[in-house]
């Protein structure tokens, strides 16, 4: 069933009459969930410039779950070999399939300068899968209290399992006994969230 | 909504693949190791991983559809917002999992493109109708939740990106069916004509929710390449079984009764009977139930479905409106983008 605007939506088949277009290129975005941690990647975006890739990262990575900074960056920036004498963000990978963590920055004039560094200062011995190295010019830094979409002053329960987690309670046991309730909700798919 | 990855596909053998190669990566893979995408991979994984991120994605967009033409007339603000909230992160994940298929070699709007041409498909349960606001509650109650049900088996596969996407889907995906379940309990509380309207309603999604998990398993499941690489860890027949356990009980504590229907060409109930194969095996542990009608189902994965052509349309039109707003952009930023 469509909404009014959209009954009259013309049947079609066969080729697309528009144009297909350029790749845009690709941008990886690390969020900041609060103030005491580090920054974790959060994932990949495409978009045509800085600017609107960084629209998107704030509603798309920025807004489902607490968010108080978020960095935003070219995806080539982060395994170049050349560069500029100055400072880079460092971000290891410690093992297949984690996350890429923040372990700090250093000075370097280069990219490979900037992760061989890494490796010496904040690998140390243990072991790690890659290191991504980022020149500062090249990161956009997004602040959370002026720009982030997530606030604290608004109630976004509603977008948050836990936010149902009462109410679905109280409703369930006023059909169910309180021990059919546990069951279902024991096993209520907890390892996937 | 969402999507279950069971997509079908063929993939060619691995004899043009290096032969040590191929056989570290699968003991690397059988060990319980991951895959990133730079690491050396045969090509019919690669292909595989590609067709199972794209499909997933096609299922996520052309799930939002049917709800997105719902938030209008959501019955409060509170659902309102969470109806938007929800149309939002389904078409977030479809954004991340064009990401990862894209990774392994084919462009978004090349994907995007394929979608609106039939080239590639979704999900099949998106091509029934909703006609009520009953529909959009069982929709987030049931398919959301098999959906969980799947994805968090996905979420233990072997490729690094595709099981971190499915780590943050999961976390948004567990919203939408606590919100769904509020909603199914909210009218199953309520006067008889909401009973009424959501009984409809689960008559309509109880069958596209259990033949959500795919096919029946073939008697090689477990040596197919989807299995033998990770890339699933857990059957259909298993899972559809994991999910009959778990709803079937809750769905008859609310007062639903668990029919099995004849639909007619537009998806209407034409008859429901109770399911007579219903009943716990007290040994087994496991309920009994009726198979999905897969004569049916696969008639309507070949297009022939009441809503196919509805979804399909809608995603054109938006696509070819679209048109000014990309090219837009593109014109303006002709030159490769700075920082
Ligand atoms: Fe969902
Ligand atoms: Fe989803």
């Amino acid at each position: 069933m469509l909404s009014e605007s959209r009954t009259n939506v013309p049947e079609a088949k066969g080729e697309l009459q528009t144009q297909e277009v350029q790749k845009f290129p690709i941008w990886e975005v690390f969020t900041k969930k609060k103030e005491s941690a580090v920054h974790l990647h959060a994932g990949s975006l495409s978009a045509p410039d800085s600017e609107l890739a960084q629209c998107f990262a704030r509603e798309h990575y920025g807004q489902d779950q607490p968010c108080v900074n978020m960095w935003v960056t070219r995806r080539d920036f982060l395994t170049a070999d050349s560069g500029e004498n100055e400072s880079y963000e460092l971000f290891v990978q410690w093992g297949a399939g984690l996350r890429y963590e923040h372990v700090g920055e250093v000075e370097a004039c280069n990219g490979v300068e900037a992760r061989d560094k890494c490796k010496e200062l904040f690998c140390a011995d243990k072991k790690h899968f890659t290191i991504w190295s980022c020149p500062n010019s090249g990161i956009t830094k997004i602040d959370g209290s002026t720009n982030m979409i997530w606030r604290e002053t608004t109630d976004q329960a509603y977008r948050l399992a836990s936010g149902y987690s009462k109410v679905v309670r109280k409703k369930w046991e006023a059909l169910r006994e309180s021990k059919a309730v546990d069951d279902y909700q024991s096993e209520d798919l907890k390892d996937t969230y | 909504m969402s999507a279950s990855a069971n997509v079908e596909v063929k993939v060619g053998d691995c004899s043009n693949e290096d032969p040590q190669k191929l056989a570290a990566f699968e003991e690397h893979v059988a060990n319980g190791g991951l895959i990133e995408p730079n690491d050396w991979m045969p090509e019919a994984y690669r292909s595989l991983m590609l067709r199972m991120a794209e499909h997933h994605a096609n299922s996520e967009i052309v799930g939002a559809l049917p709800e997105g033409e719902w938030i209008v007339k959501a019955p409060s603000l509170l659902r309102k917002l969470a109806l938007t909230a929800k149309v939002q992160d389904e078409v977030g994940h479809g954004q991340m999992l064009y990401e990862v298929a894209q990774d392994l070699g084919k462009s978004r709007n090349a994907m995007l493109r394929d979608l609106i041409t039939g080239v590639t498909k979704y999900h099949n349960c998106f091509n029934y109708p909703c006609p009520t606001w009953a529909d959009i509650c069982m929709i987030a109650w049931l398919i959301d939740g098999a959906a969980i049900l799947n994805q968090g088996t996905l979420a233990h596969g072997s490729f690094g990106p595709y099981i971190r996407t499915m780590r943050r889907i999961n976390m948004e995906e567990a919203f939408h069916f606590k919100h769904g379940e509020d909603m199914v309990l909210t009218l199953m509380s309520g006067t008889d004509s909401q009973k009424q309207m959501a009984q409809e309603a689960f008559d309509r999604w109880w069958e596209p929710s259990i033949a959500f998990f795919g096919p029946n398993d073939r008697p090689d499941e477990l040596e197919r390449p989807a299995m033998r690489w990770r890339m699933k860890t857990a059957t259909n027949d298993d899972l559809r079984q994991k999910f009959v356990n778990r709803f079937a009980p809750a769905a008859m504590a609310t007062g639903l009764v668990i029919n099995v229907c004849t639909k007619d060409d537009q998806g209407n109930v034409t008859s429901a009977t109770p399911d007579p194969l219903l009943k716990l095996d007290e040994e087994t542990g496991h309920w009994g139930f009726t198979q999905p009608n897969w004569e049916e189902f696969f008639r309507v994965i070949r297009g022939n479905g009441p809503c196919n052509k509805d979804r399909l349309a809608l995603r054109r039109f938006s696509y070819e409106q679209g048109e000014w707003v990309r090219k837009a952009i593109l014109d303006g930023t002709t030159t490769p983008c700075k920082n």
